[in-house]
Formats: C-alpha cells, sequence, structure tokens
C-alpha cells in the first residue's frame, strides 16, 4: 500500500516536473477558460461563451445519452433476435441467424458510416422537408419537432412532475400511492405549461429554427451502436436459453403453458443467470463504442472534449486522464448496477 | 362400460434408428390406477410422456379424453390441461416461489384471477401436506417436499389423470414415505393415473393393473396378485427376481 | 484504441522524461534517418500517390532537410497524423519534425512545447458553398450549418467570425477531412470551411467542381510552417535555416538545375556564400559547407516547390499572392547567410 503510494506520487510529481522542463502547460485551469467554439447538439445551455468545463459536460451528456438509449434499444433487439433464433418459423429464425452473422462480422466503424450516410442520403434539402401538419418536419438537417420553453422556475415543476410519475408507474400495485401521484402531476403539469410556451420550427433561409431536433448523426450513431451489439446480445440470450435445462421446458409444457408463456415466465428468467454478467460486458463495450461518435460529427466526450479541446489546449495527459477517467466512472457504474440486478432479480430462488 | 380415458393403440417409437417403443397397445378407463415398470431403458418414460404430447409418435394412435394427440397443437394443448406430470427430477421453477410455481399455468392457462389461484394453490399444498412452505423457493425445499411440491403443482390445474415418472427414485430413502403417501391418498381418493415406478409395494398397494415393458414391448399385463404370485412370462420372472 | 495512441508517450514521459532530450542531430545521425509528420492526405500539402510515395510542399520539405542533416533527401520516413495526433506526437519525440499544414499560433508555440521553425504557406480560412444556393458572402451566411474539421483552429476562428458579425449557425464537426467532404456532398451542410488551400484541394475530389464556388471572404490568419520539439536549439536552426535557404535561394536565383553550375563559378559573394564557396555557415549550424547545396539539388528552391504543387504546375492552380517573395509584393522573406 505504502509502496503504491509512493510510487504515484513519484510519478506524477516526475510527469509534471518533465512537462515543465519541457515548456509544456499543465494543471486543469483550462476547465474555466471561455471555450470558443460551438456544439451542435447539447442537452444542456451551451454557447461559445460557456467555459470549457461545460463543454466538458455536454460532451458527458451527450455520451450518456447516446449509451443509454441504445443500450435500451440493443437489448430489445438483441432479446427477439435472440428468442426468434429458437422460433418455429424456419424463416424467421434463418433471418436472425444471418442477422446476426452479419452485423457481428462488419466492422463498427463501417456501419456507423452506412448508416449515417444512408440516413443523409435518403432525407431531402431542408427546402424539400416533409412536412407534418406544419409542426413536424424531417430533412438531411434532421427531425424538427415543436419543443416546449420553459421559463423561469419551469425546470424545478417539470423535475418533481417526472419524479412522481416515475414513482407513479413504479407503484402500480398499491393503487392509493399510484393515484394520488397521478392527481398532484396533473396539477404540476397545468403549472408546468402556465411557465411555459411551445416553440414551432420555422423555415429560414438556410433551415428550420426554433423547436427541438433529432440529428442525423445522433439517429446513425443510435442505429448503428444498437444493431451491432443486438447481434451480440442475440448470441449471447440464445446461449442462456440453451443453458436452460430441457426439463423446465418440459414442466412447462406439461402444464399447457403457451409458447409465449413458457418463454417469458420460465425460459428467459432463468436464462437471465447466464445473460446478465455477458450482458454487462456488451453494455461496457457500447458505452466504449459510442467514443466512435467522432467520426460522424457526434459531440460526444471523446469528440468534444478528447477532440476538440485537446486541440485547442494541448493538454494530453491532463484530458486524456479526465477522459480514462470518466470512462472508467461509467464502466464500473454499469458494472455495479447489473450486479445489483443480477443478485435481485437474476439470481432469484439461487441464493438460499 | 364407458370409452377409456387414455387409449394407446400400436404405438411406435424411434429415437433415431433406436426403437423405444414397439408396437405398444393400453387402455386406461376413468379411475383406474396402472403401474408401469420395467428394466431400466425399456420405454416406460417414453410411454408415459406420449400421453401428453411430449414425445411424438412416428406410427400408431393415441387418443385422450377422445383426443387425439396426432391433432396438432391446440389438440395437444387440451390434451395436457387435463393430464398432469410428475417428473422423477420434480422441474420445479427455481426462480419461482412454491406458490408461484403453483399459480403460474392456472393464471396463464386457466385464466384464474391472481386470487382465484392462490386459494387453489394454498387448497392443494394442504392436500401434499406443506401449506407452510408457500413463500420458500423451490432449493430451500428438501428432495421429498419439492416432490410434493411438484405433485401439488400439477394438482392445480385440476387435471383428470396423472401421469408419475419415477417419482421417488431422485429421493433420499427417507424422503420417499412421504411422497408414497401423497400419491397414495391420491389413489384412494379415485384419481386416474399411469405410474412408473420400481417401487413394489406401492404397485401391490394401488394398482389396479400392473403393465410390465421390456424393450418397448408390453410384456405382462396383470393385476397386482397375479403379477407378483404368478407372472407368466420368463422375462416378468427375472426382473422380479433382481428387484424384489 | 484512440486513447492508447497517447498512453505509450504518455508513460515515456512519466518515467524517462528528460531522458529522450538528447541531441537530434546526433540521434537522427545515429538512426540514419528521420521521422517527419505530414498530414493524412492533403493534395498539394502531403498526399501518398499510388506506389505509396509522399509528395507535397510539405513532404518535400522533409525531403530538404533530410538532405541538410543527413547528406540525402531520402532518409526520411514519414508518418501521416491528425492535427490532434500531431503536437502530441511532436512533443514526446515520435517525431523529429512536424511538416503539416497547421496553423502557428501563440498557444501553440508557447504551451506545448514545441517551437515554429518558420513560415512555409500563408494561408486563411474560407468558406466553399454550392453555387446554386445563390450566396455570394460569407455575411450571408446566417443560420448555415457549417461542416469542419475537429482539432484544428477552424473550430474557434468559425464560432469567431459568426459571434462577431452576430450571426447563428450550426457546426457539424468531423474527425477527419474525408468524412467532412464526404458530409458536405450529401447535404448536410451548407458550408465547408476550412483554410482556403484545403478547399481547392478538396474541391478537386468532388465530382462537378464548378458546381462549388470558395467565397471571397479569409476569415484568420493561417501561417503555416514545420515545427520542432522546444529545447534543441542546433535542431531548431538546421530546420529554420532550411526553410531559409529555399526562400533564399529563389531570391538568389539559385535553382535545382543552376546549382550546381553556379557552385563552381558564381563570383557574387551572396551565392558565394550560400553554396558554401566562402563563410562558414555551415559550420555555425553543426554541418559541412554543402548543406544548402543539397536542399536546392534535391527539392528546388521555394518558388519551384510552390509551382510544382500549388502553383501553375499543380492541379489546384492556387494563385501565388501573399506566397510571392517580399521584394514581388508577398510575404516571404528570409534573414541574410552571412
Ligand atoms: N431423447 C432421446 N433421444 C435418444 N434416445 C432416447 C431419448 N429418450 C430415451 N431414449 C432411449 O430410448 C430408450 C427408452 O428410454 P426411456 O423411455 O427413458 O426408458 P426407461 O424410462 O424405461 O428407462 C432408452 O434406450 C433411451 O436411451
Ligand atoms: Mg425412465
Amino acid at each position: 500500500m505504502v509502496i503504491v503510494v509512493v510510487l504515484v506520487s513519484w510519478v506524477i510529481g516526475n510527469t509534471f516536473d518533465n512537462l515543465s522542463t519541457r515548456g509544456i502547460a499543465s494543471g486543469f485551469s483550462f476547465l474555466q477558460s471561455t471555450a470558443g467554439f460551438g456544439i451542435s447538439t447539447s442537452l444542456i445551455e451551451f454557447s461559445e461563451a460557456s467555459s470549457i468545463g461545460r463543454a466538458f459536460w455536454v460532451g458527458l451528456l451527450n455520451t450518456l445519452l447516446v449509451s443509454a438509449i441504445s443500450v435500451a434499444l440493443a437489448t430489445i433487439l438483441g432479446f427477439a433476435f435472440g428468442v426468434a433464433r429458437f422460433s418455429g418459423n424456419w424463416l424467421l429464425a434463418r433471418l436472425a441467424a444471418v442477422y446476426v452473422e452479419t452485423l457481428r462480422n462488419i466492422p463498427l466503424l463501417l456501419q456507423i458510416f452506412f448508416w449515417y450516410f444512408a440516413v443523409l442520403r435518403s432525407l431531402p434539402s431542408p427546402r424539400q422537408s416533409f412536412d407534418l401538419m406544419g409542426l413536424f418536419f424531417l430533412n438531411n438537417r434532421g427531425f424538427y419537432v415543436p419543443a416546449l420553453e420553459i421559463f423561469d422556475g419551469g425546470g424545478w415543476l417539470l423535475s418533481v412532475l417526472i419524479a412522481l410519475l416515475i414513482t407513479a408507474f413504479w407503484q402500480r400495485q398499491q393503487k392509493l400511492i399510484s393515484r394520488s401521484c397521478s392527481g398532484m402531476a396533473v396539477l404540476l403539469l397545468v403549472l408546468v405549461f402556465a411557465n411555459a410556451g411551445i416553440s414551432v420550427p420555422v423555415l429560414r433561409s438556410f433551415n428550420f429554427i426554433g423547436g427541438a431536433v433529432l440529428s442525423p448523426e445522433l439517429v446513425a450513431l443510435v442505429i448503428a451502436l444498437s444493431t451491432y451489439t443486438a447481434a451480440f446480445i442475440a448470441e449471447i440470450v440464445r446461449a442462456g436459453i440453451q443453458s436452460v435445462p430441457r426439463g423446465q421446458i418440459e414442466a412447462a409444457n406439461a402444464l399447457s403453458l403457451s409458447n409465449k408463456d413458457r418463454m417469458r415466465f420460465v425460459v428467459i428468467p432463468q436464462a437471465l443467470r447466464v445473460i446478465v454478467p455477458l450482458l454487462t460486458n456488451q453494455y461496457l463495450n457500447l458505452t466504449k463504442n459510442s467514443s466512435l461518435a467522432a467520426a460522424i460529427a457526434f459531440p460526444d466526450l471523446v469528440s468534444v472534449f478528447a477532440g476538440t479541446v485537446l486541440n485547442i489546449t494541448g493538454q494530453a495527459i491532463e484530458i486524456i486522464g479526465i477522459t480514462m477517467a470518466v470512462y472508467l466512472t461509467i464502466s464500473l457504474a454499469i458494472a455495479m448496477a447489473m450486479n445489483a440486478f443480477n443478485r435481485t432479480t437474476a439470481m432469484r430462488g439461487l441464493s438460499p | 362400460m364407458s370409452d377409456p380415458v387414455i387409449k394407446v393403440e400400436q404405438v411406435h417409437k424411434w429415437f433415431g434408428t433406436h426403437q423405444a417403443l414397439d408396437g405398444v397397445d393400453l387402455s386406461v378407463n376413468t379411475g383406474e390406477r396402472i403401474v408401469v415398470c420395467g428394466p431400466s431403458g425399456s420405454g416406460k418414460s417414453t410411454l408415459v410422456r406420449c400421453m401428453n404430447g411430449l414425445e411424438t409418435v412416428e406410427s400408431g394412435r393415441i387418443t385422450v379424453n377422445q383426443i387425439d394427440l396426432a391433432g396438432g397443437t391446440t389438440a395437444v394443448e387440451q390434451v395436457r390441461k387435463s393430464v398432469g406430470m410428475v417428473f422423477q427430477q420434480f422441474n420445479l421453477f427455481p426462480h419461482l416461489t412454491v406458490e408461484e410455481n403453483l399459480c403460474l399455468a392456472p393464471v396463464r392457462g386457466l385464466g384464474l384471477s391472481e386470487i382465484e389461484a392462490k386459494e387453489r394453490a394454498e387448497k392443494y399444498l394442504k392436500r401434499v401436506h406443506i401449506p407452510e412452505q408457500a413463500t420458500k423457493f423451490p432449493l430451500q425445499l428438501s428432495g421429498g417436499q419439492q416432490q410434493r411440491v411438484a405433485i401439488a403443482r400439477a394438482l392445480c390445474m385440476e387435471p383428470k389423470i396423472m401421469l408419475f415418472d419415477e417419482p421417488t427414485s431422485a429421493l433420499d430413502p427417507e424422503m420417499i414415505k412421504e411422497v408414497l403417501d401423497v400419491i397414495a391418498e391420491l389413489a384412494a381418493d379415485g384419481m386416474t393415473m399411469v405410474c412408473v415406478t420400481h417401487e413394489m409395494g406401492l404397485a401391490r398397494a394401488m394398482a389396479d393393473r400392473i403393465v410390465f415393458l421390456d424393450e418397448g414391448q408390453i410384456v405382462e399385463e396383470a393385476s397386482p396378485l397375479e403379477f407378483f404370485d404368478s407372472p407368466k412370462s420368463d422375462r416378468t420372472k427375472q426382473f422380479l427376481s433382481r428387484i424384489l | 484504441m484512440r486513447i492508447l495512441r497517447y498512453l505509450v508517450p504518455f508513460l515515456s514521459v512519466v518515467l524517462f522524461g528528460a531522458a529522450t532530450s538528447a541531441g537530434t542531430l546526433d540521434t537522427i545521425k545515429k538512426k540514419g534517418w528521420l521521422t517527419c509528420g505530414v498530414s493524412q492526405g492533403l493534395p498539394g500539402f502531403s498526399v501518398p500517390d499510388a506506389k505509396g510515395n509522399w509528395t507535397g510542399i510539405d513532404v518535400d520539405f522533409c525531403r530538404a532537410v533530410a538532405a541538410v542533416a543527413l547528406g540525402s533527401p531520402d532518409k526520411v520516413k514519414f508518418r501521416p497524423l491528425s492535427t490532434k495526433e500531431a503536437f502530441t506526437a511532436l512533443q514526446f519525440g515520435e517525431i523529429h519534425i512536424l511538416s503539416r499544414n497547421v496553423t502557428w499560433t501563440q498557444t501553440r508555440d508557447s504551451a506545448l512545447g514545441v517551437n515554429f521553425a518558420g513560415i512555409l504557406y500563408y494561408d486563411g480560412q474560407g468558406f466553399m458553398v454550392r453555387r446554386d444556393l445563390g450566396v455570394r458572402s460569407a455575411r450571408e451566411l446566417d443560420g448555415a450549418a457549417v461542416c469542419v474539421n475537429s482539432g484544428s483552429t477552424t473550430e474557434l476562428n468559425l464560432s469567431d467570425y459568426f459571434r462577431s458579425h452576430g450571426m447563428k449557425y450550426t457546426p457539424v464537426v468531423f474527425e477527419k477531412s474525408d468524412e467532412v467532404l464526404a458530409a458536405y456532398r450529401a447535404g448536410r451542410c451548407d458550408v465547408f470551411s476550412t483554410d482556403q488551400s484545403g478547399l481547392y484541394a478538396q474541391r478537386l475530389k468532388l465530382p462537378k467542381g464548378n458546381v462549388h464556388m470558395i467565397l471571397p471572404e479569409v476569415i484568420s490568419k493561417e501561417p503555416l510552417g514545420p515545427a520542432v520539439r522546444q529545447g534543441d536549439d542546433q535542431w531548431f536552426n538546421i530546420v529554420r535555416w532550411t526553410l531559409f535557404a529555399l526562400i533564399g535561394a529563389e531570391e538568389l536565383g539559385v535553382t535545382k538545375s543552376n546549382v550546381t553550375v553556379l557552385e563552381k563559378k558564381t563570383r557574387n559573394p551572396a551565392v558565394r556564400r550560400f553554396v558554401g564557396t566562402e563563410g562558414k555557415a555551415g559550420a555555425n549550424l553543426g554541418l559541412d559547407p554543402k548543406w544548402a547545396v543539397r536542399a536546392i539539388t534535391a527539392v528546388g528552391n521555394y518558388g519551384e516547390l510552390f509551382e510544382r504543387h500549388l502553383g501553375n504546375k499543380s492541379r489546384l492552380k492556387i494563385s501565388r499572392d501573399l506566397n510571392r517573395l517580399w521584394n514581388k509584393g508577398g510575404l516571404h522573406y528570409a534573414p541574410p547567410i552571412r
């Protein structure tokens, strides 16, 4: 322990000495300086005048956004394809097998490019947008939708509202809690609208302004990451299903459970014991793979922070260090969440 | 006399090149208790598994309650609703509590409400003498208790027929009796059943008829008295001399 | 993966630090070659041809340095690098010269542990748009989506320009220039922005080049030039004076074809000092007297280089403008050798 501490402090000290003898700036003060560059997609307020630290958060949130959506979609798709391989329908089972083999064996970066340029090329320019009721517009700059614009105070109300809805959802069984939550939610919704306005996208000389936009970069990245990872998850699900003893299936059959019920209540819950630990790896891979975002202009953490910011400040050691620490933290968080899920759900009935 | 509730006619069953059943004919009447015995590998399990469609046959016909098991998935599902099965290895669902094991099929398959299913589960757990284990998981129970839960699970579907495939073979000796008692009680209540077992005591006590299988053929079919005291075939005699 | 690329140099600086800053000239002499960081493919500056030979003005500059320092223009290995990687590679001694179209800025010169040896090409950031957009000036670009390359000053200039003119824009930032071009072609953006030299070069790759026009505005100063690692003054001087030799040769009228003749026959004292028959310019640099002759024999003077790679003898046909010599209305000016 002592040796490790001494070694680490020696390494850090030595590094900064070496950097200063070479005239390379060091330290973390760059995080406070003005960014000076723009970012196309941001979940939080960001402008050129914001700090570099804020740009870091924009990138991190974008990474988390794309990872979370893709993890959810990949899981759904992966289970669908994994289960389809056991389908009695020969064509469906074959299709699932072909899907898995194809997607797994094409490099992810190529798939990302494929989806990105496939999305871009299949969509019209802004002036020829697909128009839905004058409110929704689809073109090669993205999908534009009307957005709720919340004035001061509204943001808090909105987060309380979301929290209430989530509670109501989880407590569906306890009807009383659920009802009172929904009641309060309606009340809050009225308050939120009182503090908000609707912004509708309108066409200007080049593009639509106002509303919210789903960028083609985000869409392509999510499609590529989730379909690619789904192929691996499908294989894991298949292995999981195969690991369930025959006797379980026979018992379900003898009880006259339908194929669907048998899958849902008997096979999948037991397959999870094999699936969940392997799934963790796939989620970690997906999160790491999301850093390929930089290739198609999606402003994730690597693109914004380890890309643009690194180039502006040149402080490679600090920036790469922070970036590695962030990915490590995300990975640990995923692993911990999955372990918890494994303990409480997948291993149900197995520990005495 | 009414039609037999299970009718097996000239059934042949192959596993690849191996013939497991070779021209089996068997009728089971309502309320009858049949014990199937025979050496290991003789096709006993295969025979009972054919009776609820867990195995399909290459030739011959099996009808249960006048429903032909060759009639596709709906026929098979219908048959399974009226036929309960108990396996050698219990095959309880380990991720579900005892109560959940019992309620699953009645709720999903028979359309019972949760409350009705729970009432029914309680009733049959009492019947197998372990009502206090409802909230435990199968692996927290002893083998004998697990097998009784498995019997209760089958009973929850309120079947007309019960099939047992060596229900006590996987149990430690001290637990065999508790399971046999439950089966004997069921028999006494008039349940129609087909039971594969090596427990000759059980056979003697409850069987209306004993069927002796060897190499996929029914070699002998007799009342317990005849079967044990004056077996006709040499193969039966050999088998009995080894087992008794 | 990407991060690994930094990890090795990172570890080396952590563990060995100062040990790697031995004299670069000695190091490369011992090795027998020098490593030159170039861009990953920019016509006129550095592109590999079908056989894998690198050509371009940035490439030839490194060949000139190799000729000067090691006696032969062939004793150089090229390492294609993104802007993002370029400075890190130089800082940690993976390359000996960075001769890539990177802009000389105050931050880079003072905070990154590198020194710029001079200016090889005066560039400036511009805009390319489709003609049918009807835009004639960058001032009309309010609300446009702009495709740019990450890891360069381009992003910052762009933001400064739009902010100072009170205009809004959507940056679409790619890691590699090929994707910037592909996205621009696919209609993801209204505008393609990079250094003007890059715009000319990229336009060559578009199927119908003259459907696209380069707007007149130049929104930034982009002096491009070679850089070396800070802390080795001798090497810095060699690289800087190789550049001055190329520029000086054009001014003196020394060309690839006449340099060997002049070496023996000239009476002009400035040329005599240049070719090493007078003075001790070579010795001052720690080299032999014929150093400059070798540079010109290898690649020709600056004017020849420009015409061959960027000007009228090239496909790019960029006019020399700011890149003329100081006495011809341009900015290139080499201090005297004496
Ligand atoms: N799924 C199967 N695949 C191949 N052979 C099987 C299978 N099930 C049973 N058999 C074979 O069929 C024969 C009869 O098996 P079984 O009915 O299980 O015998 P028993 O229950 O009388 O011991 C045995 O030889 C066994 O090896
Ligand atoms: Mg058996």
